[in-house]
Formats: C-alpha cells, structure tokens, sequence
C-alpha cells in the first residue's frame, strides 16, 4: 500500500471536480444533525488548540 | 496513514463528496457533505448511502459491504481534502447511531499517530472538550489542522 506522501506525490488525483455536483452545496444534508450541532457549539464553545 | 481510499467526487467548493463503494453487496453510492454550522468556521461532517430510487440519503443503513476499513479513510481523505482548502475550519463528526460514533472513534485511533501530524483532535466527554485518547468513549468529535 502507498504512504499518504507517496499518494501525494503520485499523479492520481484522490479527489476530481465534478460540477454536476455544485448543486449538492445547496442543499444541507440532515439540517436536523446540523441544528443539533449547532446547539452543542453553542453550549459548549471550541476547545482551545494548542498550536 | 495506509490507504487505499475510494476516489472522490466533488463540487467545486469541497464541501460537497459523491464516492463509490464496491464490496460483496455490489456498488453501492455514498456522499459527504461538510456543512457550516456557524460563523466561526465549525463545519458539520455528513456522511450516508444514497437511495438507488429516490436518491435521498440515508445516514442510517448499514451497508455491510465488506470494505468498511476503505470507506473509513475516503471520509478521512475528504477531511484531508477539505481543509486543505479551508485551513482554519473545525470539523464536528458524531455518528448517527452510538455504534457509528464508536465506529469513527476506532477510526481515529487507528490513524491517530498520522491524523494528529496534521489535525488537532478533540473529543467531548461528560460536555467539556478534552484532547482525543485512544481508549475513552468520546461524543462528538471535533478536528482542525494544526
């Protein structure tokens, strides 16, 4: 199997652009999960990185 | 971190990940989304199979594929992806049922000597946030790149 470095440095993309799939963006998947999220955050707020 | 990963579709912005899953099931088709949560660039991981006849996502089935390991690092590889667009983005990750979350916490620790080269990974415990432990049962999980 390759390392992460060597995927990189390969010429296959792990990722192509489709823009058939632009009109995903607009549409939130599972808002419900997001709103939940949401309220989390807000309870909680981020944790603080250390670097 | 040892892949392989499924290739990944994507929209132009990165936020939205359409891959194929191939096992003893067959094809089956999965997406990733990452959706703003709130201003402070915290971003909502969303991952689940799209339904052959409606095409509605489902983020409750349970595939069984046999290739759990390969979907595991193409939703590492999207995270990869994306913040390699969007640097300073937090990503929220819990999973829809408490045996996914236990799932992507497995997840994490497999890779987590990798995944903490480049990500900060933080996981809440009993409400308040803590740096990710292999070993404790953390929900959610929240990553940024160092």
């Amino acid at each position: 199997m390759k390392s992460i470095a060597e995927l990189n440095a390969s010429k296959v993309p792990l990722v192509i652009i489709d823009g058939k799939l632009n009109a995903l963006d607009k549409v939130v998947l599972f808002p419900e999960k997001v709103e939940q999220a949401k309220k989390i955050i807000n309870k909680s707020g981020l944790p603080k990185k250390k670097h | 971190m040892k892949l392989p990963a499924y290739q990944l579709k994507s929209s132009e912005t990165l936020t939205s990940y359409e891959f194929v899953s191939e096992g003893k099931k067959g094809f089956i088709q999965k997406r990733i989304q990452f959706s703003l949560i709130n201003k402070d660039e915290v971003y909502n991981l969303a991952f689940g199979d799209k339904k052959p006849a409606t095409g509605d996502i489902d983020d409750l089935a349970i595939s069984d594929n046999g290739d759990r390991e390969k979907v595991l690092t193409t939703i590492l590889s999207a995270v990869y992806a994306f913040t390699e667009e969007k640097p300073n983005a937090w990503i929220f990750a819990v999973g829809s049922t408490p045996s996914r979350t236990r799932l992507y916490q497995i997840g994490i620790g497999k890779y987590y000597n990798d995944l903490t080269e480049e990500f900060e990974i933080f996981g809440q415990l009993n409400g308040e946030w803590e740096t990710f432990e292999t070993g404790k049962n953390y929900t959610p999980f929240l990553a940024k790149r160092r």
